[in-house]
Order: structure tokens, then C-alpha cells, then sequence
């Protein structure tokens, strides 16, 4: 043979050496298949929770924030067990004229990247480190003093919904980093209201997380009761202006497996917030209940006797009920969209004699 | 050998030892790993702007009973961590083998426990830790062939069907094409090399369209096309080259009898042939494997009318093998010879449907097509280069009225029955 020709044949053998390693490298097949041989780690099952699901044995990761194989890492944005049942009163002082003064300290930062569901982190915008902020909490006629601080990278305020002087409506006084305000007003109308941060893009500021709720309450206080707030909210996380992630405070399918125990027969207000980005509404359903739906919390008298609420950002109500029969019983959105996404969770029904432990947090302090 | 280095060298050259040959090619790849050993370790701060952004491409979405599996690569500039699947985007428990973990280029396997229903489209997407969702459709999802006998002789029969038999009835021709005048054969070899084209024109674009839609762009799939094109078309006209002239140099060795004058004349008309059926079943593999993976990924119902469809298209590829045969006076020995070529373009349809049904690759898929439309452009140029110096058709080709009008019906023939083809 030629020298030439011995060229042509090495580099014949050689390219097709090369094309036939792509060809196997693409055929994930092999390896798949080598991949179920040479496993001698624990298996895992996964799937089969739900009816109609055959269960898959793997030798692989789970993915699966449904049922939270995955669990939620130390980063998490917040603990939605914590922050289901907890109110800040604030700082209590008496004025010179009598009234109660509640001081609050909140500081915004949007430097944090933390985990928002399992496995999955992101760009947080925190009110004293949480998504949703914490839960400001006052009675009629208190004077509400809230110390802000501009912890982060950018200008931030904070804008309550409700009444109060103009200088104090956190739009125009914008608030940049390293600086301080200090909001004061007096708590009225009694209700349950949002506050966020108002600096432009608002849509920017909101998805983030700078939100968080206020509730005040009637100088007579309501009926003692199992109280929760619940803020409805979703993520962005590939900014293509749809929610990937939904839920209510935050982590997705968090009271799906740490179901919220409850008593049969204890009255239960949950205290439900919208605060849901891009979407035009959310809803909330309670299974194997009605609820006493108080629209915006602004009135003691109920609105109507209801399963269903939907709501527009910013919109907000009271829900008082108390289950006749223990059990679990799901609440979720009934948009099945935002509640397969993670926007489902779980009431357990216990019977009185068995829950020694539940949190009795009243209506008052 | 000798001479020729010698003469390449300057006079003021000296020769080096081998090894000093290679030592001194090797210093740049040195230098370079220096460098890159640099910018890897004290060097990283200096270049290293922007932010990396994931990318997890989908490779293929199979169906299984009660389970979605899609097979998941990391083409990105960093690696990956999936944190969720989801099923017409909304999220559901998964397994990801064998790790969530992904680095560069490596590839995992989603098993999705889900009650899926056939004929329905899905879209699979895969969420990383970053909350990036990457995702995938198919048009209507449909049971993956499990490598089964009796999936496999199924899919013979399709093959059977659309390539086989086609091509044999096209054979059939050849006693119609033995017995037309001078100009209608240049007619009918230039309808022939219009077939070609269309056949090398559409397997470019079809491997476009996998490159475009089914590779991630870090394979640079489309540059595998025209690379492998190009590369099959030179090496099949070196093949052929070689062939015919070891072949004439065998037999112009010998005293030139009538007999082994005749054999020379017969040599060049049955290497094209030859190279027609090569390329032609290098393109039904091709087609074979599209029509695996079609059936695969649930973008077409095997029907009656498809079938009809792929018939009246490939019949004329017989015809394409045909037409140089015909003015060889051997006609006994050519029955035989037909039939085996008739077999090297059709039979490889089915082999690439059952590659392509079960173990459809995309990279594959291009690289057989390409490989088929660098063959079937070196047939062409055979063809014509043969047309120009044969007895029976000696014509200049570009001023030749029949030539022009074959070449132009051979591709309008392709063009009409491809329309009862879903590409």
C-alpha cells in the first residue's frame, strides 16, 4: 500500500471510530441500562401516594416536593410550621396620652439566595429574612411605629394597606440602601390587610418576596380561636413572568406532608392573604367544610357561608370553622393549575382527647 | 519516498531524530496545558465575567406503562443539580437516575410514575436547583416499542413494504429501458439523477430538521451534517475510483480479446449501479430510522395510505438502479445482479427502523443521513461523468434537451409523490 493510502484507511477507521462513539454517546440506552446493574445502593420508592400511580423502585435520586423525599435544606426561606401560628405585637409602650404604642423592626434585604422548594433556590427579597415578612399585629386605636432599615442593594419601602397619613403610605419616601424610616400611624379599620414594598418595578419587588400581613384587630376581640395567617404566594424562578411555584406561605406542598393539626369542634380563623404575583386570581377551597368568609376582615358579620373564595392580589379575608368529623381534609387553590404546582395542604382532625399539644393561641394576646 | 522528502526539504536543513521530531511537536501542546493549568487554578479570577447559565436538554420521551421516562443531558457550560419534573407543567413525584446530580454532557434517566393516555400530547419538563425549567413536547404519546419479535417483524413488514418491494418493482423496468433509443436513455439516466438529488436534498433537510430540534447545540449538529456529507462524498469517490480502475487494470493486463473488451465497457455501468444501491440504502436506512423514531415519538400513524405513500416514492428508486444496467448486452447475468442490488437499497430500511424504533439516537439518525445524501450526490456525479464519456450516451450533458427535461421530471416525480409523504 501507498503512503497516501495508508493515510486515507487511518483516517477512514479514525472517523468512523469517532461517529460510532457519538452514535453510542447519544444512545442513552447503554448506559441506562448499565446504570440499573451496577446499583447495589438502597432503593427508594417513589410515586404510588397518589390513586391511579403505579410506585417506581429507583436506585437514583427522588425528586419529589409532594411528598418532601427530597426535604427542605437548612437555607430554607422559612419554617411555614413557625409562621403559620405566629403574630409580633410588637414593642409595647404607653403614650403620654394613654394609647398603646407598638414599635416593629423590619428590615429588608435582597441580597439572599435561598431555598423556596426542595432543591430549588433563588434570589429571595426578605422583610427580616423571610418570605412572607412577619405577621404585624395590633388592635384598633393602638399607634403602629414601624422602624424600617435598607438592608439590601437597592431602594425599598414599606406601603400598609389601610388608613393613614400620606407621608406614611411608603410610595413616595423611597428608601435607599443603608437607609432608615420610621412609619408611624394609628391602627384602623380593624381588619386584615397586606403590606409590601413600593418602589418600581413593583412587579420585581413583590415576586421577590417583599411582602408580609398586618392584621388589626376589633377593640372587643373575636371569639377565642385556633388562629393562623396564611399568605397566598408563588414564584417566578425562570423569570418568563409565570409562576413555576405556588403555595401559601411559600414552601410548595410544605402542609401536604406536615399536615396542620387541628381540634374537632375548635373554632379556626385563618387570617388568608393574596399576595400572588402574574396571576390574575387565587382561590381557596376547604374540603369537607364551610367557612364564615369575612371579605377583608372588616366587618363582624360574616359575607357568606362558603367552600370557595376568590381573590385578586392584594385581596384578603377572614375564614372561621370548625370540623365535625376528625380526619385530613385537603385545602387548596381551585385554579388545579396552582395546586398542582404546589398550592395544596392538609387539615388533620383530631379528636380533643388526643391533641394535648396544639398551640390555643386566642383571639386577644 | 526518499526522493520525494528530500526534495521538500531546504538545503540548509537537517534532519532530526524521531524523537526529536516528536518532542518538538509536542512543546505547543505543552505550552497550551501550562496555560490552561493556570487559568484553572491563580488565573481564574482574571476572565471569569457573567453569570453561566444552565441548559438541560430533553434527548428523548418514552412511554411505559403508568410511567413517562425522559432521558435528560447536561449540554450547559456548568454542571447541574434537577430539583423536579413535571408533566404538562405541573409538578409530580419523580426518580432521576442514577443521580440528581448532573456534570457536564453526563445524562440521566426521569422514570415519572404517570397514568398517561395514548394519543394525547405531553410536555416533560425538568427543573434545576436554580429553578430553570427546561422542557419537552410530544406531539401524541404512544407506547414505546419494547425490542419484542413481535415488534420487530412488525416493524420488517413496514420495512418490507416501504422499501423492499418498491425498489423491485421499480426493477421491473429495466426490460422497458433496454429497449428505448439513444436519447430517450439519456432522458431517463438524467430522470434518474433528478430522483437523486431530491432523495440527497431531502436527506439534508430532514437531518437539519433532527439537528435543529433534537440536538443540543453543544454538538453542533449542523456542522456534522455538511462535514459528513462532504467526507462520504469523497471517500465513496475514492472507493469507486479504486475499484473500477483495479478492475480495468486486471483485465487490460490480459490479451484484449472481444470478450474482456466487452467486460471493460460493462465495468463503469454496474459500479454505478452498484454505488446507485449503496447510496440509495444508505438513504432508506436513513428513512428507516425516521420512520422508528416517528412511530417512537408518536408524530405518525403507520396507515394504509402512508404506506401507499412511501411505495409510489421509493418504486422509483428501482428505476434509478435500472437505468445504467440497461444497455449491457448480459442479459442473464443481470437478473441476478438487480435483484441483489435491489436488496442493498431496499433491505436496510428495516434494519433502520428497528434502530431507530428501539434505540432511536438523534446524532445517529444525522449521521446515517448524511452519510446517505454524501453517497447519493457522489452517484449523481458518477452518473453524469459516465453519461459523458460512455458510447451509448456520449453528450454534452448541459447542452442536451433530454438530458435537462429527465433530470427536470426525475425531480418533479420525486416532488408529487413525496406530497402523499408527511415529512
Amino acid at each position: 500500500m501507498s503512503r497516501s493510502q495508508t493515510i486515507i484507511l487511518v483516517s477512514l477507521v479514525a472517523s468512523i471510530l469517532s461517529s460510532a462513539f457519538a452514535v453510542l454517546a447519544s444512545a442513552n440506552q447503554f448506559s441506562a441500562i448499565a446504570q440499573d446493574n451496577n446499583s447495589n445502593s438502597e432503593k427508594k420508592l417513589v410515586g404510588g401516594h397518589a390513586m391511579g400511580y403505579s410506585a417506581y423502585e429507583t436506585s437514583g435520586d427522588v425528586l419529589d416536593p409532594v411528598n418532601n423525599d427530597g426535604k427542605m435544606g437548612k437555607d430554607a426561606v422559612m419554617n411555614p410550621e413557625k409562621y403559620l401560628r405566629s403574630f409580633n405585637y410588637g414593642r409595647i409602650s404607653t403614650s403620654p396620652n394613654g394609647t398603646t404604642v407598638r414599635e416593629f423592626t423590619l428590615v429588608a434585604d435582597d441580597r439572599q439566595t435561598m431555598e423556596i422548594s426542595p432543591g430549588v433556590s433563588y434570589n429571595v427579597w426578605t422583610f427580616n429574612g423571610t418570605v412572607p415578612g412577619p405577621t404585624l399585629r395590633a388592635t384598633e386605636g393602638d399607634i403602629i411605629r414601624i422602624k424600617f432599615i435598607n438592608n439590601g442593594t437597592m431602594p425599598h419601602t414599606i406601603h400598609t394597606h389601610g388608613i393613614h397619613k400620606a407621608e406614611m403610605d411608603g410610595v413616595f419616601e423611597i428608601i435607599n440602601p443603608g437607609g432608615q424610616y420610621i412609619y408611624e400611624f394609628p391602627a384602623e379599620h380593624f381588619g386584615v390587610y397586606p403590606y409590601h414594598c413600593h418602589v418600581q418595578p413593583l412587579e420585581q419587588h413583590i415576586s421577590h418576596g417583599l411582602y408580609g400581613a398586618y392584621i388589626v384587630d376589633p377593640k372587643t376581640p373575636r371569639p377565642p380561636a385556633d388562629e393562623m395567617v396564611m399568605i397566598m404566594n408563588g414564584f417566578d424562578t425562570d423569570f418568563d413572568t409565570e409562576n413555576n411555584f405556588y403555595g401559601v406561605n411559600t414552601i410548595p406542598y410544605y402542609y401536604m406532608h406536615h399536615p396542620i393539626e387541628i381540634e374537632k369542634d375548635r373554632l379556626v380563623r385563618v387570617y388568608l392573604v393574596n399576595m400572588l404575583e402574574f396571576d390574575q386570581i387565587n382561590n381557596f377551597h376547604l374540603h369537607g367544610n364551610l367557612y364564615n368568609l369575612y371579605r377583608s376582615g372588616t366587618s363582624l358579620q360574616p359575607d357568606e357561608l362558603t367552600d370557595m373564595v376568590t381573590m385578586s392580589q392584594g385581596e384578603r379575608g377572614i375564614l372561621e370553622f370548625s370540623y365535625k368529623y376528625p380526619g385530613q381534609y385537603m385545602f387548596h387553590a381551585h385554579k388545579t393549575e396552582f395546586a398542582e404546582k404546589g398550592w395544596t395542604g392538609l387539615f388533620m382532625v383530631k379528636d380533643s382527647s388526643e391533641t394535648q399539644h396544639i398551640a390555643s393561641s386566642g383571639g386577644g394576646r | 519516498m526518499e526522493k520525494e522528502n528530500d526534495q521538500l526539504k531546504g538545503p540548509n536543513e537537517k534532519r532530526l531524530s524521531a524523537v526529536r521530531m516528536v518532542a518538538v511537536a509536542l512543546i505547543p501542546i505543552v505550552v497550551l496545558a501550562a496555560m490552561i493549568a493556570y487559568l484553572l487554578g491563580p488565573g481564574q479570577s482574571l476572565l471569569n465575567t457573567g453569570t453561566p447559565l444552565p441548559e438541560v436538554s430533553i434527548e428523548r420521551i418514552e412511554f411505559h406503562e403508568g410511567q413517562i421516562v425522559a432521558l435528560v443531558r447536561n449540554t450547559g457550560p456548568i454542571d447541574v443539580t434537577v430539583a423536579q419534573a413535571d408533566v404538562n407543567d405541573r409538578i409530580h413525584p419523580a426518580a432521576i437516575e442514577p443521580s440528581k446530580e448532573l456534570p457536564r454532557l453526563a445524562e440521566a434517566k426521569v422514570i415519572i410514575p404517570f397514568p398517561w393516555s395514548a394519543g394525547e400530547p405531553y410536555e416533560i419538563g425538568i427543573t434545576t436547583s436554580d429553578g430553570t425549567r427546561f422542557s419537552k413536547g410530544v406531539t401524541a404519546a404512544a407506547p414505546a416499542p419494547a425490542p419484542s419479535i413481535e415488534q420487530a417483524s412488525f416493524f420488517a413488514l413496514v420495512g418490507t413494504y416501504v422499501g423492499i418491494i418498491p425498489v423491485l418493482i421499480g426493477l421491473m423496468w429495466f426490460p422497458f429501458i433496454r429497449r428505448v433509443g439513444s436519447n430517450a436513455y439519456r432522458f431517463f439516466l438524467s430522470l434518474t439523477a433528478g430522483l437523486l438529488v431530491f432523495l440527497g436534498i431531502d436527506a439534508l433537510v430532514e437531518s437539519n430538521g433532527i439537528a435543529a430540534e433534537n440536538i443540543a447545540g453543544v454538538f453542533n449538529g449542523q456542522i456534522l451534517i455538511v462535514m459528513i456529507t462532504i467526507f462520504s462524498f469523497l471517500t465513496l469517490q475514492y472507493i469507486s475510483e479504486k475499484l473500477v480502475g483495479r478492475a480495468q487494470m486486471k483485465l487490460a493486463s490480459g490479451s484484449t480479446t472481444r470478450v474482456q473488451t466487452e467486460r471493460q465497457e460493462l465495468i463503469r455501468p454496474v459500479a454505478i449501479a452498484l454505488m446507485i444501491s449503496i447510496g440509495i440504502g444508505l438513504h432508506n436506512f436513513g428513512e428507516g430510522l425516521a420512520i422508528g423514531a416517528a412511530v417512537v415519538l408518536g408524530q405518525v400513524a403507520l396507515g394504509t395510505f402512508l404506506i401507499i405513500g412511501f411505495t409510489l416514492h421509493n418504486t422509483t428508486e428501482g428505476l434509478a438502479i435500472a437505468a445504467p444496467l440497461a444497455k449491457i448486452d448480459r442479459r442473464r447475468a443481470m437478473i441476478r445482479k438487480l435483484l441483489v442490488m435491489g436488496m442493498i437499497a431496499g433491505a436496510p430500511i428495516i434494519v433502520g427502523t428497528w434502530i431507530g424504533g428501539f434505540l432511536y439516537s438523534p446524532i445517529a439518525a444525522i449521521i446515517f443521513l448524511s452519510i446517505g445524501a454524501g453517497a447519493i450526490f457522489q452517484v449523481v456525479f458518477a452518473i453524469y461523468s459516465w453519461m459523458s464519456r460512455a458510447d451509448i450516451t456520449r453528450t454534452r450533458i448541459l447542452s442536451d434537451a433530454y438530458a435537462l427535461s429527465g433530470f427536470a421530471v426525475g425531480m418533479g416525480i420525486m416532488y408529487a409523490t413525496g406530497l402523499l409523504v408527511p415529512s
